[in-house]
């Protein structure tokens, strides 16, 4: 189990947040622009390394805030928590 | 070997959920809230209604139930303006007393929430979860209140009982 350091709540177990997925780099300011296969990988490949990887989690049963992590995949060691993006 | 605590099922309550800055809110409420809490996830009270700041721009407000009409026309929730939200929400949450010399070792079953003095206080206020569900947990003076979603109030209760023996 994680436990996530929430800004304003302080230390919470992960059963109280949702998983929102991968912290994607910004979407393309221009679609069209952008080549097939490079909008397909930003629009359903997350980032996966063996590292570590941003994603954001919803404080659902806590204080109801959208929080960014960073974790390490092998760890599960989380560097950084912010609210918001 | 059973604990020594005691389990109220408590009175339906005024509730109000209001979203929006402390000074938004403020400025909109008036005398109507008590001061506001200046530490995340704790509660002030004035004249017997309840303020707990909840989250960011989040919080719920309390009283008794008795005091509901009154508070709805000071809040003014239908004209509230855009950059904050007034809901009467009386409705929705059942609220339970765990009280007696173990409820903390009750409420060690009950809920993940660090309840050690330093990190959760006797003005303490906070959601958090209490048997796998979204609960409104808070310190009264003999132990604990712990408010769910209304349709899970039957099964709580029970849970809270076997949590007790
Ligand atoms: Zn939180």
């Amino acid at each position: 189990m994680l436990l996530i350091d929430c800004p304003f709540c302080g230390p919470r177990n992960e059963s109280e947040f949702s998983f929102g997925g991968p912290a994607l780099t910004p979407r393309p300011s221009d679609p069209a622009a952008v080549s097939d296969a490079d909008w397909v990988d930003w629009l359903t490949v997350p980032p996966n390394p063996m590292g570590l990887v941003e994603e954001r989690w919803w404080h659902a049963r806590g204080c109801g805030s959208w929080l960014t992590i960073c974790r390490h995949t092998v760890t599960h060691e989380i560097t950084e928590v912010r609210l918001g993006r | 070997m059973p604990y020594d605590v005691t389990i109220t099922r408590l009175p339906l309550r005024a509730l109000f959920d209001l979203k929006g800055t402390a000074t938004a809110l403020a400025a909109w409420c008036g005398t109507a809230l008590p001061p506001f809490p200046d530490r995340p996830n704790s509660r002030m009270e004035a004249a017997g209604r309840g303020l707990c700041w909840t989250g960011p721009d989040r919080w719920l407000l309390m009283a008794a139930l008795a005091e509901e009409a009154t508070l709805a026309k000071a809040l003014r929730s239908e004209q509230a303006p855009d950059d904050l939200s007034v809901t009467l929400v009386s409705d929705t949450l059942t609220f339970f007393a765990v009280t007696g010399p173990d409820a903390t070792e009750v409420m060690a079953v009950v809920t993940p929430l660090d309840l050690h003095p330093d990190i959760f206080p006797q003005d303490g206020a906070a959601w958090t979860e209490a048997f796998g569900i979204r609960s409104a947990t808070r310190r009264i003076a003999a132990g604990y209140e712990i408010a769910v979603d209304r349709s899970y109030a039957d099964w709580f209760e029970e849970s809270l009982r076997r949590a007790s023996t």
